[in-house]
């Protein structure tokens, strides 16, 4: 304990340059968790954005669909069950119907997904709510991959043609009454949202649905023949292990960062005992063990640390808060981007993250300020306290 | 190469479908629906026909002449061999009920198309697989009626329309514009439920054989799809021959 | 007088080795840092460029409108001939053909009739010619799961869960129904050399790899290929030279008026790379911005430190009868001198690591089930032009502006004081 006092009085009796190397490990500190949240917040990015966009808080499947197999379809649309009518009332649930379509811009023929949503529902950022509203052509909202892949804008008509529920073709124009900008190909590319009840009549399927999205703040308990429950885990799981992937390789960032934390250290540690060897030889001629003093001096430099995680907070904190609100703007366009990735990214900061990269401060800092530090341990007293160079 | 399946089957479709459709609804003005397809039934019923033909793809770049023989008998069954060009000489494909098979000589491989990819997009085409074994079985699935007069090619034609009676049809609507005299049909067009016109069929050059009425030439178009269509030459055709049963088995591809 | 300086610097180690390699470490880690990311962000790039886009590519007009539906019927003709073309116009790039098609993978009975089928899409490369790049661009060696890579005619890959589906293993025989590039069906028996994992959910649904030459034979493409692929002489994307090389084949052969006629787009052209890459560049940008931010900090500290350090010095300078001006420009003197040193050594350091972690990559796929196409299981650096000057700026500009305004304190100090300091 007298160590670490006199290492504190030591410090602050040392004011400028103290202040300086405390100053640039509290902003190392603060960089290296902005750096870390923005990485990690643009990787949570596009989890975020397939959450809001495209699977809510998860998805009920009819048991047959695959979205990755289109053959599926025909067989994968089933009455929705009566347990869930409640569910979809209170917009806890928002069912979507998909069936095969082609559409055919200035004739070329294009094959796409019709998808039926609620026109009212709040479960997916889709801008569904423009498609309620007296139309005699289908109204439909495409995402921006699929405008920019089929030359479509608002207020273009295409005509679509798809198959009833027996196989009859059936054909008629649909209005493009939005176009919504997502970064999320599974909602943009390829496909067209039109109501529900509109497409359930085109194809038959009166009450029918593929797949219901449920709200992220609901949880589905229920289980119903037929329809099974794919949560985050199952939906995200490609997602999840690529953002692994790529955290795993961003580690290797932070070794970079923190060895410049660790060099500004080692700087001021080595100056420091080059520059104070009388102080060195006065503690111990009074007295002092040579570890006692190696120790004193560590916990000087690994100090340095502890005010720069105390210092660091004062503009820190208010500093990533405000990042985090604003988010980080992208420049350019990235409408055509198939990947899940925004224009402006919220860094995430996890108390986790925060507290972790103080603690790998503190520990690099206290290793950092030791190794010179021994340097003192081979110390002659006499010379030192005369201040020869050694 | 499936245009031309289809088209095959398509005519052998249309004709034998033609031929047995009725219940048409009486219209005061024209002759009945019925009467008019029993007339064209007479016109064109036989048992089975071999023919010979020929059909012109125009592709994008170029255009390719692909000549094949049909067997068929009634609208369940149909074999084909092509004979020309080279590369798919000795194709041949064998459709029963509802199962297609494929047979390719180079592969020595018989490839079967059925259940969901039958409704697929051959090789990326606008047909179907389904839509090349389209049988249309006209009177099963449809009534007739007559609803106007038009001149067509400078003859009279009655304007035929069959409306689905049956929900799995593909097509909701189809118009005949049929010869008054001689009870063939001139052109026929698809439509879809909302009434939009999916596909047109027209056909040309017809000659007397055995007794009937038959098209020389067709032209196919989807109608929503840029291009020239499709053209089918029919250079021989022959009415109730003796088929052996054998041909419509899948002993017969290999 | 800088000739006395270098000695004074050569002599005192303290005074010169310490802030060399500190000035040197700061900036290898700058270095090392911009090629770090710049090779973790383009990782995707690479990958797609590899995968589908090259660096450049070539096709038809009509192609390129329609390419989301890879319409084979638009394909470029006498290819060979354009290949040579290419080839001869720009002979350090390596150029391939691709051709991207989908299709029906028939799995026969003993009767060689119908045992199960999918639908499948394929991309065609070189394979078979030795020496070909190929095979180690798509990183077949490491995706492969069982089997074989192809080694001659009429083998493929194909993906390991659609082996499983169709209930085939290396060694069976498949047809692949297609059409030809002219709209016919086309037939073609394959057998399965080896199985692999792409990494993706679509591809490994039922994608395969046949070489080039079986599928020009299957669809009916003697001398025709969807696409051909241009890569970069040092493999690595570099928009300026891209660009040249585009402005240079489109005047010679592209002509907008034939649909047909061949038309070279770019990588960063590509639908969903544009943005990508432009994020990429904003997103090192910011990464960089800061790193460089925070380690001039540290340099300008130690140039700081440095100064403060030498202030007894500069007491008996001053007593001596030097002049304050002269001190201070020679202290800044110094300072430059350390600071071209340490930058020049360390941006050397700093190079020769990233060229390290470029060749050899830092390898993860034990921490990872086995890698895939799309995750390779390593990661590498690239070396970037930026690299060669970006560490200059902490560790010239920060550290000398760090003795700047340390050395103020020269003129603030009194001759006494400087003296009492000496003494403690």
């Amino acid at each position: 304990m007298k160590a670490f006092k006199l290492a504190f009085r030591n410090l602050i009796g040392a004011g400028l340059r103290t202040w300086l190397n405390v100053g640039i490990l509290a902003f190392i500190l603060i960089l290296m968790i902005f750096q870390y949240g923005i990485y990690d917040g643009w990787n949570r990015q596009a989890v975020t954005d397939m959450i809001a966009w495209e699977i809510g808080g998860g998805q009920i499947w009819q048991e047959n669909y695959d979205p990755y197999d289109p053959f599926t379809l025909e067989d994968s649309h089933a009455t929705i069950p009566a347990s869930m009518q409640g569910e979809i009332e209170k917009g806890n649930l928002a069912p979507v119907l998909v069936t095969q379509a082609t559409i055919y811009p200035d004739g070329r023929m294009q094959s796409i997904l019709l998808k039926g949503i609620n026109p009212d529902q709040q479960v997916s950022d889709i801008p569904t709510a423009i498609l309620s509203g007296d139309y005699t052509e289908i109204p439909a909202v495409i995402g921006n991959i699929m405008a920019k892949n089929a030359k479509l804008k608002e207020g273009d008509l295409v005509t679509v043609r798809w198959r009833d529920v027996d196989g009859t073709f059936d054909a008629t124009e649909a209005l493009i009454v939005g176009v919504f900008k997502a970064d999320v190909p599974a909602v943009t590319a390829r496909q067209m949202w039109i109501p529900i009840e509109r497409l359930r009549e085109m194809t038959q399927m009166s009450g029918q649905a593929t797949l219901l999205i449920t709200d992220q703040e609901y949880i589905w308990y229920g289980s119903e023949e037929g329809w099974v429950m794919r949560d985050h885990d199952f939906l995200l799981k490609e997602m999840s292990e690529m953002i692994r992937m790529k955290k795993i390789g961003g580690s290797f960032i932070y070794v970079i960062l923190l060895l410049l934390a660790m060099l500004a250290v080692f700087d001021t540690q080595v100056l420091s005992i080059f520059r104070r060897q009388k102080e060195i030889g006065t503690y111990m001629a009074m007295g002092m063990t040579r570890s006692q003093v190696v120790r004193l001096f560590t916990v000087e430099g690994a100090m340095h640390s502890i005010l720069a995680v105390i210092v660091g907070t004062v503009p820190g904190i208010p500093l990533l808060m405000w990042i985090n609100s604003k988010g980080i703007g992208m420049p350019g366009d990235y409408e055509e981007f198939g990947m899940a990735i925004a224009e402006r990214i919220y860094p995430a900061y996890s108390a986790g993250l925060i507290l972790s990269v103080m603690l790998i401060i503190i520990i690099t800092t206290t290793i950092v300020s030791f190794l010179p530090s021994r340097k003192i341990s081979k110390m002659n007293p006499v010379e030192a306290i005369k201040g020869k160079l050694q | 190469m499936s245009i031309m399946k289809k088209t095959q089957i398509i005519s052998a479709g249309l004709i034998v479908g033609l031929l047995i459709s009725g219940g048409g609804l009486m219209n005061a003005q024209y002759p009945s629906g019925d009467e008019v397809m029993d007339r064209m039934d007479r016109n064109m019923s036989s048992k089975n026909r071999v023919l010979t033909s020929k059909m012109v793809i125009h592709g994008a770049r170029s255009s390719r002449t692909i000549e094949s023989k049909t067997w068929a008998e009634g609208d369940q069954k149909s074999y084909s061999e092509y004979l020309s060009p080279a590369r798919e000489a000795g194709t041949k494909m064998l459709k029963l009920e509802d199962a297609l098979w494929i047979y390719s000589p180079s592969t020595d491989r018989t490839i079967q198309i059925s259940g969901h990819m039958l409704r697929q997009s051959v090789m990326g085409s606008d047909l179907s697989y389904e839509d090349m074994m389209d049988d249309a079985s006209y009177a099963d699935n449809y009534k007739a009626e007559i609803t106007g007069e038009e001149t067509l090619r400078e003859t009279k034609c009655w304007i035929l329309q069959l409306e689905a009676t049956t929900e799995d049809v593909t097509y909701q609507v189809r118009k005949i514009w049929m010869d008054e005299e001689k009870y063939i049909p001139l052109k026929e067009e698809l439509y879809a439920k909302s009434g939009k016109l999916l596909k047109k069929t027209e056909l040309y050059d017809f000659k007397r054989v055995q007794g009937r009425w038959f098209p020389g030439r067709m032209v196919f178009k989807d109608m929503l799809k840029n291009g020239k269509g499709t053209e089918f030459i029919i250079d021989e055709i022959a009415f109730d021959t003796d088929i052996p049963e054998h041909i419509f088995t899948k002993a017969s591809l290999r | 007088m800088i000739r006395f300086l270098l000695k004074g610097l050569l002599r005192d180690r303290q005074r010169s080795l310490l802030p060399i390699i500190v000035v040197a470490a700061g900036v290898s880690l700058t270095v090392l840092m911009v090629c770090y990311l710049a090779g973790v962000l383009g990782d995707f790039i690479d990958f797609s460029a590899k995968f589908s886009t090259g660096h450049v590519k070539i096709m038809t007009h009509a192609y390129a409108e329609n390419s989301d539906q890879v319409p084979t019927d638009l394909a470029l003709t006498d290819v060979n001939s354009l290949l040579d073309e290419v080839q001869a116009d720009y002979p350090d790039m390596d150029w391939v053909l691709r051709i991207q098609f989908g299709g029906l993978l028939d799995v026969p009975d003993e009767n060689g009739e119908t045992r199960s089928q999918g639908t499948v899409m394929g991309i065609s490369i070189d394979m078979l010619t030795p020496g070909s790049k190929e095979p180690e661009r798509l990183t077949l060696e490491q995706i492969l799961v069982h089997g074989e890579i192809p080694d001659s005619p009429g083998e493929i890959l194909i993906s390991d869960d659609l082996a499983n589906n169709l209930e085939v293993a290396p060694g069976d025989t498949v047809t692949l129904m297609s059409s030809t590039m002219y709209g016919s069906m086309a037939f073609y028996n394959f057998i399965i050399a080896g199985t692999v994992r792409f990494g993706t959910v679509v591809m490994d649904k039922g994608a395969i790899i046949a070489d080039i030459s079986d599928v020009q034979t299957a669809l009916d493409m003697y001398d025709a290929s969807s696409e051909i692929l241009g890569y970069l002489p040092d493999g690595y994307w570099d928009a300026e030279q891209a660009e040249i090389i585009k402005m240079g084949f489109n005047s010679k052969f592209s002509d907008p008026e034939d649909e047909f006629s061949p038309v070279m787009s770019l990588l960063n052209e590509e639908g969903l790379l544009a943005g990508y890459l432009e994020m990429i560049d904003s997103m090192s940008f910011i990464m960089v911005f800061v790193f460089v931010l925070a380690m001039s900090i540290v340099l300008w500290n130690t140039g700081l430190i440095g100064g403060l350090r030498r202030y007894g010095e500069v007491g008996i300078r001053l007593a001596i009868g030097e002049e304050k001006g002269h001190i201070y420009r020679s202290m800044i003197w110094e300072s430059l001198l350390i600071g071209i040193v340490g930058s020049a050594f360390g941006t050397i350091v700093g190079l020769l690591f990233s060229y390290w972690l470029q060749e050899v990559g830092i390898d993860i796929s034990s921490m990872t089930q086995g890698a895939t196409m799309m995750m390779p299981g390593s990661f590498h650096a690239k070396i970037i032009p930026s690299a060669y000057y970006i560490g200059f700026i902490p560790g010239l500009i920060a550290s000398s502006a760090g003795t700047m305004l340390s050395g103020i304190g020269i003129y603030k100090r009194q001759t006494a004081v400087l003296f009492k300091e000496l003494e403690t």
